[in-house]
């Protein structure tokens, strides 16, 4: 099965470890796996700043770089939502709206993929120790992925799973939001952390890097010892 | 505007609601309170999803036809002998309601919880004309004898308030000399306000939902005071946004049940009184007298517009229980009786960007609102939406951001810029660099780095790192 | 007739929103797409919908007291000496005779000194007095929701608001045959006597339980405004 990888400028630029995995996941998994150099940022930034002509500028190339995959394959649950979003966006355009609607249609978020694609639960990953996990909000509520992470991460040999309380409320990331409204973010962030650290995990995994940046860049600064995991290091973990 | 409360700007109130660590407890724990109790109610009809977009659809096609259902309504309200007025702004219904108070001689005026009232400032105008005014609903009244505090939550107005606050707020204003306990509070108020009730010339109320069929109105509580508003004293005047009408008794009923499922969990509140004109002949309790007044207030130029679903809002607060913003900040920092996130997208609808700016930007997009809203409204698309706006036509964004979007958008459109772009960002980013962490970063990411760590740029890019496993696969003998 | 002002300008303001002309008929509510409100309860006996009944009056704070036609007056003495006895105000309604309700109401109490007013039109505002002075009030139930545990009270001349909302405790006579599943029920019902031509009754409440507040720090308070204790008395064989 040939996938396309979308890697998201967070993974490509910050966290390529998670990039890694993800191929080295795919791969074992029998995929074959292609990443289109052209590719650069799903447009999501500017377009939830209100720059919508600057976004669409991002977005149509993302769409002719992306159009000619058989499956998109993504990292993250917030730049899948946004693919998705693609022909609500350029509704008015007739063009464009059935480009993107070709490259909606296929793209799935990594878990997703996994499950309802690939159609595998287990994916002979280990890793010992105690983790809880936190559900991002676009991924859960507009991708409507709810328990695909769940069903994968009960498969992984030694990883106890608990459950985070609140695990519903956001972790305050929202783009900008982050810096606009800093002060508020901070409050939300800091929640988050509470619940976290209540669960006693050893490890935060979560399946958007946004999100996991602003909880981990908490963690830090706070001094907590717990470790931040994107879930696809932890499926790749032997 | 209006509906504008207090005059610091949006950054001071927010400020003075993170500091305020007693309303913040009260908001997240009434926050868990309500979505579970809405979440169990829903799950109690096993098909949420269908009552929703039967709810959706009921609204749409009212809005649709807004001007037949509202002939409608006031055909049949004239029929019955109840006057109609249609107030086109804020200052027509007020002075529609002056000439009717003075004309009724009236001195004491009781009200049910209604926020088209606060909206247009009611209140303000009735004790300028020299009535006294009295709010029944408990939360209501609590604060109006508090100074009038303004409300900060659509259905629990007083909710930024502690039981201690309150004792002492009756202590000083009612005599009160008994304890904090709310079932002692609330009989001090019940006393207090059945008096009230009997001697008041006047019953002002709002309206949940306009029935056009039959031109009736619906009232909704739990306790009871709209009731007590409506039966005891001679004239009864309503007030209603143009837009809470459904066409018959059958819708007004599905909008019942996802309101009070949404509201507060609840199957249906203890009161849902549905009144049609003024009392029947022969009848000895209600008003002789019924006016309703209809209000647009800007509501009009929302139709028709990419805003239109704000209209379908059945003012519920499923929203604004499940939002993280409003959890954090609470319902003064927003500057208007409506709160985020349903305030956040009528607001500046009703009040203008200039004074409402910020608030589309006071939210994550985490869209848990929109999957709240028991009418579907999509909430956070419409707060994008007037983000677009701000950006594009009013050209309220700051400079440095438009410049940072531009180049966003030349450098995302072509790989090329992307390319060099990312590849010089960890030169670029080296001296704030610690350890891979950046602790003190300048621009947006000092917003940033005054909060949370940000990561560093990886010296080696996913794309770089890619290029080296593919050569490596395919020396390996991979079919790649 | 009542008065009606300014409505052209109002209604023509919204139709050009609209971007047509002003529509004057021919409007028809469309077919809904979804029509859940008849699935709650659907094809239950009357026996499941008291059941039901039962059920849901433990959550809204409400006595249920099941009994026959013929114990009636005695239960209905119990259940008011219970809650403190009198004074009484109670509709004058037919079915207090047609369930043998009036030497209760005429001899029995009077002679035992409980106060017992019967609303009497003529008598005007003194009603009002009546009722706010009581320490009970009765009415029969129109019809009955099982679902939500609700009263609906059509009004009339001889059945004033005020008895179900100023006394302390609000006592329903409910007969089985008066319970249907859901608040769908009786709002079709009424549409269809509107459809008919028949006039609404200027007041109609669906009374759900006493009155409460949760205004005080989310705490449940019952007994705001209206009846602090609410009763319900089921007549199973009527
Ligand atoms: S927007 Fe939706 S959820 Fe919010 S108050 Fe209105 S109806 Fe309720």
């Amino acid at each position: 099965m040939k996938v396309t990888l979308f890697i998201t400028c967070l993974v490509d630029l910050f966290h390529p470890n998670v990039g890694k995995a993800t191929v080295e996941l795919l791969e074992r998994l029998g995929c074959e796996v292609e990443f289109p150099e052209a590719q650069t940022c799903c447009g999501q930034p500017a377009y939830n700043s209100g720059y919508v002509k600057e976004a669409k500028e991002a977005m149509k190339h993302m769409i002719r770089t992306f159009e000619h995959a058989q499956y998109i394959v993504t990292p993250s649950g917030s730049c899948a939502t946004m693919f998705k979003e693609y022909p609500h966006i350029f509704q008015h355009d007739q063009e464009w709206e059935a480009k993107a609607k070709k490259v909606a249609e296929k793209t799935y978020e990594l878990t997703q993929f996994l499950v309802d694609v690939l159609k595998v639960e287990n994916v002979g990953a280990k890793l010992k120790g105690r983790a809880t996990y936190h559900t991002s909000c676009h991924m859960t509520r507009l991708l409507g992925v709810k328990d695909a992470p769940s069903r994968l991460l009960k498969h992984v040999e030694g990883l106890e799973v608990v459950p985070l309380p609140n695990a519903h409320n956001c972790c305050g990331f929202g783009g900008t939001f982050s810096v606009k409204m800093g002060p508020i973010s901070e409050q939300t962030v800091d929640e988050k952390v509470r619940y976290i650290e209540e669960t006693n995990a050893d490890y935060l995994i979560g399946a958007d890097c946004g999100c996991l940046m602003n909880i981990g860049g908490r963690l830090e600064r706070t001094g907590k010892r717990i470790r931040v995991m994107h879930i696809a290091e932890v499926l790749n973990s032997r | 505007m209006a509906m504008k409360i207090g005059a610091d700007s949006f950054h001071q109130r927010v400020e003075a609601g993170l500091h305020n660590s007693f309303m913040r407890g009260a908001v997240a724990g009434a926050q868990e309170r309500l979505r579970t109790r809405r979440l169990d109610a829903a799950e109690e009809l096993g098909n949420w999803e269908e009552w929703r977009a039967l709810g959706e659809q009921i609204r749409q096609h009212t809005l649709l036809h807004l001007d037949y259902y509202l002939m409608q309504l006031s055909e049949n309200v004239a029929k019955r002998g109840g006057h109609v007025f249609f107030a086109q702004t804020a200052e027509e219904a007020n002075q529609y309601i002056r000439e009717v108070v003075i004309k009724k001689n009236a001195k004491k005026i009781v009200k049910s919880k209604s926020m088209v009232t606060e909206e247009i400032h009611l209140n303000a105008m009735l004790e300028a004309a020299g009535c006294e005014v009295i709010e029944t609903d408990l939360g209501e009244y609590i604060l109006q004898i508090d100074d009038h505090d303004p409300p900060s939550h659509i259905v629990a107005p007083a909710l930024h308030k502690n039981k201690e606050q309150i004792r002492d707020v009756f202590r000083k204003k009612l005599a009160y000399d008994k304890t904090e306990k709310p079932e002692e509070l609330a009989a001090h108020a019940r006393k207090m306000l059945r008096n009230e009730y009997l001697t008041a010339d006047v019953g002002i109320t709002g309206c949940n939902f306009a029935i056009a069929e039959s031109g009736s109105i619906t009232l909704v509580t739990n306790e009871g005071n709209a009731d007590l508003v409506t039966a005891l004293p001679k004239t009864q005047i309503t007030v209603m946004g143009m837009e809470r009408i459904v066409p018959t008794f059958e819708e007004m009923e599905v909008l019942v049940s996802l309101l009070t499922r949404s509201a507060v969990g609840q199957k249906l509140t203890s009161y849902i009184t549905v009144l049609t004109g003024p009392r029947d002949e022969g009848d000895v309790d209600g008003p002789e007298e019924f006016h309703l007044v209809i209000v647009d207030n800007g509501r009009s130029s929302i139709l028709g517009t990419e805003f239109q679903p704000v209209l379908q809002c059945i003012r519920c607060a499923a929203c604004v229980n499940v939002c993280p913003v409003y959890r954090h900040i609470g319902g003064h920092s927003y500057g208007s009786i409506y709160s985020e996130p349903i305030g956040a997208v009528l607001s500046p609808l009703l009040g203008g960007y200039d004074d409402y700016k910020e608030l589309p930007y006071a939210s994550t997009l985490c869209a848990a609102c929109t999957e709240a809203c028991p009418v579907k409204i999509p909430l956070h698309e419409l707060l994008l939406k007037h983000r677009q706006i701000i950006v594009e036509r009013e050209g309220k964004a700051p400079i440095s951001e438009k410049l940072a979007m531009k180049a966003f958008g030349l450098g995302a459109a072509s790989s090329l810029l992307y390319k060099l772009g990312s590849k010089v960002a960890p030169n670029a980013l080296q001296p704030f660099t610690t350890d891979e962490r950046i602790v003190k970063g300048i621009g947006p990411l000092k917003a940033w780095t005054e909060i949370r760590e940000f990561p560093a740029p990886a010296k080696e890019r996913f794309r770089d790192w890619f290029r080296e496993h593919r050569k490596e696969r395919e020396r390996d003998g991979n079919d790649l | 007739m009542g008065m009606i002002y300014n409505r052209d300008t109002f209604l023509q303001t919204i139709a050009r929103q609209l971007g047509r002309e002003q529509i004057l008929s021919d409007v028809h509510r469309p077919n809904w797409n979804y029509t859940p409100q008849w699935t709650v309860f659907q094809g239950y006996s009357q026996e499941e919908l008291l059941s039901a009944l039962e059920a849901q009056c433990s959550r809204i704070h409400t006595d249920f007291v099941a009994t026959t036609a013929d114990a009636l007056a005695t239960t209905l003495k119990q259940v008011v000496e219970q809650y403190g006895g009198g004074p009484i105000v109670t509709w004058d309604d037919q079915r207090f005779s047609e369930y043998g309700l009036l030497p209760l109401l005429e001899a029995e109490w009077p002679s035992e000194n409980v106060d017992v007013h019967i609303w009497d039109a003529s008598a005007g505002r003194k009603n009002i007095e009546w009722a706010e002075k009581a320490n009970v009030g009765i009415t029969f139930s129109d019809m009955t929701l099982a679902e939500s545990g609700t009263v609906v009270l059509f009004s009339d001349a001889g059945k004033g608001r005020s008895v179900s909302f100023l006394p302390r405790t609000y006592i329903a006579i409910i007969p089985k045959s008066t319970i249907v599943p859901r608040m769908t029920q009786a709002a079709a019902f009424i549409h269809k006597q509107i459809e008919i031509g028949r006039i609404v009754p200027s007041c109609i409440n669906f009374i759900t339980g006493p009155s409460n507040s949760a205004d005080i720090e989310m705490n449940l308070v019952v007994g705001v405004h209206g009846p602090v204790k609410a009763a319900y008395i089921i007549v199973t064989d009527r």
